[in-house]
């Protein structure tokens, strides 16, 4: 079967005109207008480009389109309708954990993944969940005792 | 199947070996090396092919599927500990969430973190063209720095993990810093004993040479020794290793290098009573 590439992006079904080749960051910044997904390095070491695909921490950068035909893939835009968005966002504004900002909505998104399949995290499970975002103001400790916070806050939420 | 513009999205494995036949096409796997460079290449994606992301195990092998990616890999509960070690320091998790061990050794990097645990564990490969399979040691596999032994219509399937003998493992990855680290040095050791005779005595060194290296006509001379006569010529063992590792020119001197494998040697024996 012939045709275009289609996923479902932040719960609407859509169809992409780029190649299978494309990068998925390229492809959500250019052709869909989501900005919040950030480009920071292309090779997958920053993680500001980070998505959800199938509920899975990725780097967009390194995901060729191809790769996910017929997949749900959540960006903050997506994300940040939710309950647990909100009580992310409360969390890491309380421990002013977001400097210039840049990689705060992979930062947000890796948040969620780890807390997805680890409610309670310890602080090493922690650092270890948010190993692959880089933040180069460096507010680490601030975005830790965020992500602890929101554990407590939004106790069965996750 | 789904193809749009130059890229193929095959539904099982018998579809992705018959593009792989007919095409000139790059398997896909997970795509984060090959996503690095993002070119327009037409791409044969093998991350949703059931039968390659399959992993189980039989009376003698853990079975991987050679686009397994390593965070399933990390929580199949059959996977050993010297894999899960390995696995723990490569990348960070949203990479780990999508790069398969397929792909790790497919690339054929001397750095290449699960290729070091395949190697000194004598993993088998299970290659697959729409005209048959065949079974290859990872040393056959790989040919050099970058290079393999996979034929133009082939992919590779599955990994054949021997399981017997890896509960007592050494492994130890050097590298700049915690998460993320691209290896300096890595080394994994197996040893066994049966009764007071060493059965096993395998080491291999990864980010050394083109390819990891091991030794097995040294590893040879433990085989079948008491501890006391291990002991005896341990130091005969060493210089062998010392004189047949060169480790090539790199970001990081080839001297630190070297010494820091010597050590690990060292300490992999001493650590085994020898």
């Amino acid at each position: 079967m012939s045709g275009k590439i289609t996923f479902i992006l932040n719960n609407e079904k859509v169809e992409s005109n780029g190649k299978p080749s494309d990068r998925l960051l390229d492809v959500l910044r250019n052709e869909f207008e989501l900005t919040g997904v950030k480009c920071g390095c292309k090779e997958g070491e920053c993680g500001a480009c980070s998505v959800l695909i199938d509920g899975v921490l990725a780097n967009s950068c390194v995901v060729a389109l191809g790769s996910i035909h017929n997949c749900h893939v959540t960006t903050i835009e997506g994300y940040s309708k939710t309950k647990r968005f909100e009580v992310l966002s409360k969390a890491y504004a309380n421990f002013s954990a977001v400097q210039c900002g840049f990689c705060i909505p992979g930062m947000v998104l890796a948040s969620e993944a780890l807390l997805s399949h680890n409610p309670h995290p310890t602080e090493a499970e922690i650092r270890e969940g948010i190993s692959g975002n880089l933040c180069r103001c460096t507010g680490y400790n601030a975005i830790v005792h965020a992500i602890q916070k929101a554990a407590e806050e939004g106790n069965g939420l996750w | 199947m789904v193809i749009v513009e130059n890229g193929y999205i095959p539904a099982d494995l018998a579809e992705a070996l018959k593009i792989r036949g007919e095409q000139t096409v790059i398997p896909y796997a997970g795509g984060t090396d090959l996503m690095v460079d993002a070119e327009d290449h037409a791409y044969l994606f093998l991350n949703k092919v059931p039968e390659l992301k399959r992993i189980s195990e039989d009376e003698t092998y853990l079975k991987i599927g050679a686009a397994a990616t390593f965070t399933e890999i990390l929580n199949y509960p059959g996977t050993p500990e010297i894999l899960k070690a390995a696995i723990h320091y490569l990348a960070a998790p949203a990479i780990r969430n999508m790069a398969t061990a397929g792909g790790n050794v497919s690339n054929a990097s001397p750095k290449a973190d699960s290729s070091l645990i395949f190697y000194v564990s004598d993993t088998l490969l299970k290659l697959a063209s729409a005209k048959g399979e065949r079974i290859l040691p990872i040393e056959d596999f790989i040919t050099g720095r970058g290079k393999t032994a996979l034929q133009a219509d082939e992919l590779l399937v599955e990994f054949l993990m021997p399981k017997k003998g890896l509960e007592n493992y050494y492994y130890e990855k050097v590298g700049a810093r915690k998460a993320l680290a691209i290896s300096r040095v890595a080394f994994a050791g197996l040893f066994n004993m049966e009764g007071e005779r060493i059965t096993r005595c395998a080491a291999a060194f990864g980010s050394v040479a083109d390819v990891v290296l091991r030794f097995r006509d040294f590893e040879a001379m433990m085989i079948g020794l008491t501890l006391p006569e291990a002991k005896a010529v341990k130091s005969e063992f060493l210089a062998k290793y010392d004189q047949a590792i060169v480790p090539i020119r790199g970001r990081v001197s080839a001297d630190y290098r070297k010494h820091v494998c010597m050590n690990l040697l060292e300490d992999f024996l001493t650590q085994n009573g020898i």
